[in-house]
């Protein structure tokens, strides 16, 4: 019994990571109609931010977690204001624009840091972990579901309970009329894009706890992240936390209870599943 | 004046275009990017090595081609790079247009084995000559080609070595090893790798307890390091290659287990800045080695100094995969010059028939099998991780320290 619990456990992790990593993609689509591409790459270079800080300045995880969120809140506007904003409602281009930044990230930082894998030594949580009976909670899956989980609901308060998560949702719904009710839409999207960058820039500095840093880390990442934010809903934080968790349970379970090498199989399979069932996703607006 | 302009301008023409037939373009391929880059890296570095060798004068080094500037009369060689990303589809179309297009001579390459094969699968048709240095899947060289010739020992030998291993473990140290799992990744290398392991220690009376395969790049392997201290084998084999190996360590770490034994197939371990990072965590882990630098200074003496042009340029010594693709362009132009031409089929056949001295391989020599192209003369020995450093522990003709059994725990 306590095998399954583990196993459930470890699927619990996982699924609050993913979580973490789709809410800035989730928020990102849901008020602009932006699919980022380089949404993986943005987690890539938060890792970086973090490795570094690490490895030239001792800078904990624990710690560093702040400046990669910043960096990438930054990164975020950044993008928005050099590319995305240009091309904004041109059908396809804003996600061909994506898609070529993230080629253009992923190479610069190849070229730049070589292809390298970078392992931080010594971090603080780096392989601690405690028991809960028979149970083994690892402290870094642990502590990074913990942020997953304030980082979410800050975003889900933010969202239903400030002036300006009312505006950003009244942007959402109709950007025409939000404009015409005084909204500051342009404001709004370049604060949407930072803090859908700061989302994932949180979750890659947190991750050299427990992972090597490289210029490809972020692809599998950003391919479950895309596919939790079809299932719980685009532009739904509370659908990407249960899509995530889902798919974390599911990866779990099926990892092994039926083999490891099913694992992608029984994720990807549920989700077109869902996705047949509900096109709108879990919690689509 | 301007007659004289003309000339020279034409004399000129004719000049560099005898020097523009005085190369030969040899094509390298490799995982540049993606999730191995690293190890396609230090490849390519170590083919340039040999290149920089052939083409330049280098008194100092004990090799023959380094004695003069190119190959037969004053041929240069020239690199045409190309990179596979580790995906068999891009290693296919990239060796289509390095052998068409680019017009190379020979194509050296390509790390995974997976790419290796449908690359070589295209020189086979158009009869070109192609170099395998470190790809280590035993199927590649069990399609009869006759103008594939590779370098490493295979995973079939390398298993066998595995096996004997723990028998020799169970007989001098009593170690008890009874029950055996193996984790790979879900490639061509990986599975090969896992089947030939498989195979020779259930003929050997092991029992497989665990069969975890998991896909490259995971997010995470906890299933699967979940799967293994479920199973708890006695020992594991492993066919991990780089990020995954560092995750595959640190999450046992975290899931507080490990195997009286572990030991892996050419993969992560054989990497020494993944080993560097994982600090103390990696210690104890055993692996296949075709060289080491430890090795290398004791019984490989013509290694250091070519090695430390290596170094030069990627900072690191020689590994057991880069090395064999050093020894690829070395053996490569070895033949040329015993052809004596660049006629494709004579030098290939010099490949089928020479036994080569090389003394940048374990052994001295190279032999290939034809049809096929193993080189029968390639050796490995199991190295363990102590105290940060790759110490060879078996065969015993080779060893420079006991080995430490089992691995301690976390």
């Amino acid at each position: 019994m306590s095998l399954f619990f583990q196993v459930i456990l470890d699927g619990l992790w996982a699924g609050l990571l993913y979580g973490l990593i789709a809410a800035g993609l989730s928020l990102i689509w849901g008020v602009m109609d932006v699919l980022n591409f380089a949404h993986g790459d943005f987690l890539m270079v938060g890792m970086y931010v973090s490795f570094f800080l690490g490895f030239l300045f001792k800078a904990d995880p624990l710690v560093s977690w702040v400046a990669s969120g910043i960096f990438l809140f930054l990164f975020g506007m950044l993008t928005y204001k050099l590319v995305i904003s240009r091309i904004l409602g041109k059908a396809m281009a804003p996600l061909l624009a994506t898609f070529g930044l993230s080629m253009m990230v992923k190479n610069l930082v190849l070229n730049r840091f070589s292809p390298n894998f970078r392992i931080l030594e010594s971090t603080i949580l780096e392989g601690r972990s405690f028991m809960v009976g028979d149970v083994i909670v690892p402290l870094p899956q642990f502590v990074t579901s913990l942020f997953a989980l304030a980082v979410l609901g800050l975003l889900y308060w933010m969202l239903t309970r400030t002036r300006f998560g009312w505006a950003v949702q009244a942007t959402a719904l109709d950007g025409e009329a939000a404009r015409l009710m005084g909204v500051n839409t342009e404001k709004i999207f370049l604060l949407v894009f930072g803090i859908g960058g700061a989302c994932v820039g949180i979750a890659g500095g947190l991750l050299p706890s427990y992972l090597a840093t490289h210029p490809d880390v972020g692809t599998l990442f950003s391919l479950i992240a895309f596919m939790i934010v079809a299932m719980g809903g685009f532009g739904s934080v509370p659908g990407a936390l249960v899509a995530a968790v889902m798919v974390g349970l599911i990866e779990s379970l099926a990892g092994f209870y039926i083999g490891p090498v099913y694992k992608y199989i029984a994720v990807f399979g549920i989700y077109l599943v869902v996705i047949l069932i509900r096109p709108k996703g879990l919690f689509g607006w | 004046m301007r007659k004289i302009a003309a000339v020279i301008l034409a004399l000129a023409l004719i000049a560099s275009a005898g020097a523009q037939d005085k190369v030969i373009k040899i094509g390298t391929l490799f995982p540049m990017t993606g999730p191995v880059a690293t190890a396609g890296q230090r490849c390519q570095a170590a083919v340039e090595t040999i290149v920089d060798i052939i083409n330049g004068v280098y008194p100092d080094l004990d090799l023959p081609i380094a004695k003069k500037a190119g190959l037969l009369d004053g041929y240069r060689i020239e690199l045409v790079k190309a990179d596979h990303q580790g995906k068999p589809d891009v290693a296919k179309s990239e060796a289509e247009r390095l052998y068409g297009q680019e017009g190379v001579f020979a194509v050296i390459g390509s790390y995974n084995s997976s790419a290796s094969k449908p690359a070589s699968a295209v020189a086979e048709r158009l009869q070109k000559i192609f170099m395998c240095g470190a790809s280590s899947s035993a199927a590649l060289t069990e399609r009869d080609l006759k103008y594939f010739f590779r370098l490493a020992p295979t995973d079939r030998i390398e298993a066998i070595e595995f096996v004997h291993w723990f028998d020799e473990l169970n007989k001098s140290k009593k170690a008890g090893i009874k029950t055996v799992g193996v984790i790979y990744e879900n490639t061509e290398f990986g599975k090969h790798a896992a089947d030939e392991a498989k195979a020779h220690a259930q003929k050997a009376g092991y029992k497989v307890v665990a069969d975890v395969p998991f896909t490259v790049g995971a997010t995470n392997l906890n299933s699967e390091i979940q799967k293994l201290k479920a199973a708890n084998p006695d020992a594991l084999f492993g066919a991990v290659l780089g990020a995954d190996y560092s995750l595959m360590v640190r999450t046992m770490k975290q899931f507080k287990w490990k195997p009286k034994i572990a030991i892996n197939f050419c993969s992560g371990y054989q990497d020494q800045k993944i080993n560097e990072q994982l600090g103390k965590d990696g210690w104890g882990f055993m692996g296949s080695a075709g060289y080491t630098p430890e090795f290398g200074s004791r019984f490989m003496k013509g290694v250091a100094p070519v090695e430390a042009y290596f170094m030069k340029k990627v900072g690191v010594p020689f590994d057991s995969n880069s090395i064999q693709e050093a020894v690829a362009m070395y053996v490569l132009a070895l033949a040329i010059e015993k052809a004596g031409t660049l006629d494709t089929e004579k030098v290939a056949e010099v490949l089928r028939t020479a036994t080569f001295d090389s003394p940048l391989s374990m052994g001295g020599k190279v032999k290939f099998e034809s049809p096929g192209g193993q080189n029968i003369m390639a050796r490995s020995v199991i190295s363990q991780l102590q105290d940060g450093a790759y110490k060879t522990v078996f065969p015993y003709e080779y060893k420079d320290a006991a080995p430490i059994y089992p691995i301690p725990k976390w």
